[in-house]
């Protein structure tokens, strides 16, 4: 109980940041693709929705992790208004 | 026929020969016949583990290239019955043989003992696919550490890649570590390599002593690690035993410790 209210105070446990390193490192490894490859993906797929929707293309995330033996790729944008 | 079982990991240094050891000093004191195999060809380690050092006269590559029956190159270790050694040798490298010589080597000790259990070499080369050749199934040895657990989950990949299917042991967990937030737990490691565990060994002083010894902690008995490589020994032989999953870790390492089950 204790160390879970230091933990709280303090920020996330080393054992929480290991966790979330092997979830980003893994889904690399997994999938084969650096973060030069998936910036490349990022830039090519932000162009596409760019052709459709009017959106900020530097504001573009792109993400994959790895819960298990399931990875995920996340891509998320911002729609700009159209009328704005 | 017997079974043939590679202990492997991807990451140096992370226990595989330890648990080679004391797994198959385990089994034979439950009453199989057990044969240990030293596939770290070039630079073998099993026999000082085991304590057998001294008794080396023929190794695997001998035993591959015919200078020497199978039966001839095998050790006796004499502390028990039924626990054979068959070492590396230290002279050659990796590429003196390939994996269909594993195969058919370990194909041969099954017909004659009931467990094969193979000590593969650190890394994911030749050695790797040698050692995992003539496996039915494979123990991941992993410590709760991003290194260790990123090189077991590309272990895991290359065994499913070669249809052997894997269960993990978690190597050297601190109870008091985990606790204090300071080490991933055996549940976070299961939830990353998504495996089936089969124990998780308490980081252990004994194991070091008896090690320098050249004697498995199993054989001295009474060690929390000893214990643990027992009942990892008797699940894998299929025997019934309290399920780790069914209680709680810390209860389970304060029982080990002779504490009260009360949790934290």
């Amino acid at each position: 109980m204790w160390n879970e209210i230091k933990n709280f105070i303090a920020g996330k446990s080393s054992k929480d940041v290991a966790k979330g390193r092997l979830h980003l490192v893994l889904a690399q490894d997994r999938t084969g693709l650096d973060g030069a490859r998936l910036q490349e993906m990022r830039n090519e797929i932000a162009a596409v929705i760019a052709k459709y929707v009017p959106i900020d293309a530097e504001a573009v995330e792109i993400q994959i992790e790895t819960r298990s033996r399931q990875t995920q790729l996340t891509v998320s944008s911002a729609i700009t208004p159209r009328n704005a | 026929m017997g079974r043939a079982i590679v202990i492997t990991s991807g990451k140096g240094g992370v226990g595989k020969t330890t648990t080679t050891a004391n797994l198959g000093a385990a089994l034979a004191q439950l009453g199989y016949s057990v044969v240990l195999v030293d596939a770290d060809i070039g630079l073998r380690n099993l026999d000082v583990v085991m304590g057998l050092e001294n008794r080396i006269v023929y190794h695997v590559v001998d035993a591959i290239r015919g200078k020497c029956t199978v039966q001839k190159a095998l050790i006796k270790d004499r502390r028990m019955e039924n626990l054979w050694l068959l070492p590396a040798s230290q002279t050659d490298d990796k590429d003196a043989v390939t994996p269909d010589d594993m195969r058919s080597l370990i194909f041969e000790l099954k017909a004659m003992h009931d467990f094969v259990l193979i000590d593969c070499p650190a890394g994911i080369e030749q050695g790797f696919k040698n050692a995992i050749a003539g496996a039915d199934e494979a123990i991941v040895v992993a410590t709760p550490e991003v290194s260790s657990i990123r090189d077991a989950d590309r272990v895991v990949g290359l065994l499913a890649a070669a249809d052997v299917t894997a269960r993990l042991i978690v190597n050297r967990i601190s109870a008091h570590l985990v606790k204090r937030g300071d080490m991933l737990s055996q549940a976070d490691v299961i939830e990353i390599l998504a495996l089936e565990l089969l124990g998780a060994i308490p980081l252990d002083d004994q194991v070091i002593a008896t090690t320098n010894k050249g004697v498995p902690a199993v054989l001295e008995g009474k060690s929390v690690a000893a214990r643990e490589f027992i009942s990892i020994a008797k699940k894998l032989a299929g025997h019934e035993v309290e399920d780790p999953q069914g209680v709680g870790f810390f209860t389970r390492i304060g029982r080990a410790l002779g504490l009260s089950a009360t949790p934290a």
